[in-house]
């Protein structure tokens, strides 16, 4: 399969990858051949994704969802494009990613910013939080107001183009190779971005670090 | 808790917080009608030509390489039929030009016709022609005295070109009589007859009126005053009326106070 070979491409390639793009060219395939509501599919696949991925970038829940929404709108549009040479999701990606970059372009000085929920129920973010604070019920939640709009600062003083490789490695756990093809640039590229832009969040961060 | 606290706590450490980032379930409710809307409407829409644009950047990009070929071709083969066009006009031009001069000017010799006759079949060879065109001037610049000035070389080489330029209009003249006529070379006199006889027939159009017209124009002027009656007193001086002013405005537009058909103007008090 041509998504399998583009996929190999990858620095990452599990076989779970493997499949679900396979999965995603089957759908492609029947959206193409005329069957709409195929689509709904892949926008419930890959919605929460794809908002998160904005919503890290832009900091603001309204323009994440428009910009998401943009996306999948553009993505159903030219569809038909679509030849499976690289995986839907990167090519999706990429129409999110530019979407959002150009936006974000367009609206350099405008920054009104959204929090959402840390949810409690994920693992990673709790132990994080219970070695960081030991307070409990409204304490804790200041708590965590106050470090997430330091993220959100720290994340806004990146440029567009670090906070987009951040975002997409840090937070989303995309490949170096996979945000070169969605970033359309070289990995070596991705790399130093990305080394830079955690020497700056590591300078703005300080005192949330522990060593 | 005790271990919690040691913890060693990074960048990337932080930045899961922001995955741990979700917006609540209403959210996705409203996400969801909103995109159905948006799609709903891009099906329904219709696209504007910008939209089409990247997808007929794409077509070219895709297809390049063969649209670059063919365009090497057109050009390839544009360029070789219009200089072979070219070629052939040149060729043909000193041929015409030269001819007449050439004969009391360049005395070839009979061996060297011949080999000229032998290598090219054609009387007046392209690669000839160059050659005996050539021969006047060298032959006007040997005729001019060693010391005299550039001027006078201009001067016959002028002459020169002007006795070629008259010998191949007199040769076309010669040879397309009907293009001649027809085309550039008519004659000046002929232009000033047409346009003369044009200028003739827009210059007076109330000389074409026939009595018949004025009679209609009279008669309908009667039927346009019914009231009166075509045989009242009233009618009938109105209608003279105006058939007098007619007749002194064709009088005073057809005089001419110059008399310019006359060669002479005469001044009369």
């Amino acid at each position: 399969m041509n998504a399998s070979k583009a996929l190999q491409k990858t620095l990452v390639v599990s076989p779970e990858r493997k499949l679900e793009a396979d999965a995603d060219l089957a759908i492609v395939r029947r959206v193409q051949s005329g069957d709409v509501a195929a689509f709904d599919v892949l926008v419930c696949k890959y919605r929460e994704r794809v908002v998160g991925v904005v919503y890290n970038m832009t900091s603001n829940r309204e323009d994440a969802a428009d910009l998401a929404q943009d996306a999948f709108i553009k993505a159903f549009q030219s569809i038909h494009r679509f030849e499976g040479q690289a995986s839907f999701f990167t090519w999706l990606y990429r129409i999110a990613v530019n979407s959002t970059l150009s936006h974000l372009r367009k609206n350099r000085m405008r920054s009104f910013f959204s929090l959402e929920t840390i949810q409690g129920d994920d693992p990673v973010a709790r132990e994080v939080l219970d070695a960081l604070t030991d307070k409990t019920g409204a304490g804790r939640d200041a708590f965590i107001g106050e470090l997430q709009e330091k993220l959100n600062d720290a994340m806004q003083k990146l440029s567009i183009n670090h906070r987009t490789v951040v975002t997409l490695f840090e937070i989303d756990g995309l490949s170096h190779q996979e945000i070169a093809e969605v970033m359309d640039c070289s990995v070596g590229t991705v790399r130093s971005r990305l080394h830079y832009a955690k020497q700056l969040l590591q300078a703005e961060l300080q005192p949330y670090l522990r060593q | 808790m005790k271990q919690d606290r040691n913890r060693k706590i990074t960048v990337e450490d932080l930045l899961s917080l922001k995955r741990a980032e979700r917006p609540p379930a209403e959210f996705w409710a409203s996400f969801e009608s909103e995109l159905r809307a948006k799609q709903l409407a891009a099906i329904v829409g219709k696209r504007s030509w910008r939209d089409a644009l990247p997808r007929i950047f794409t077509t070219v990009y895709r297809y390049h390489l063969p649209f670059g070929a063919v365009a090497a071709l057109a050009l390839t083969w544009a360029g070789i039929h219009y200089s072979s066009d070219s070629v052939d006009a040149v060729r043909m031009a000193p041929s015409v030009s030269a001819r007449p001069s050439v004969r009391p000017l360049v005395s070839v010799s009979p061996a060297v016709q011949a080999k000229g006759s032998l290598d090219r079949p054609r009387a007046q060879s392209p690669v000839a022609s160059p050659q005996v065109a050539s021969a006047p001037v060298a032959e006007a610049s040997s005729s001019v005295s060693e010391a005299s000035a550039p001027e006078s070389l201009k001067a016959a080489i002028g002459t020169r070109f002007s006795d070629v330029v008259a010998t191949t209009l007199a040769d076309f003249r010669e040879n397309q009589p009907e293009l001649a006529r027809r085309d550039v070379f008519s004659s000046d006199r002929e232009f000033e007859t047409t346009v003369e006889s044009m200028r003739e027939a827009a210059a007076e159009p109330l000389a074409h009126v026939d009595p018949a017209a004025e009679e209609r124009n009279s008669r309908l002027l009667e039927a346009a005053l019914p009231a009166i009656g075509p045989s009242s007193g009233a009618a009938t001086l109105a209608s003279e009326r105006v058939r007098q002013r007619a007749s002194n405005d064709r009088m005073y537009e057809s005089m001419d106070p110059y008399e310019s058909s006359s060669p002479s103007l005469e001044i009369r008090f």
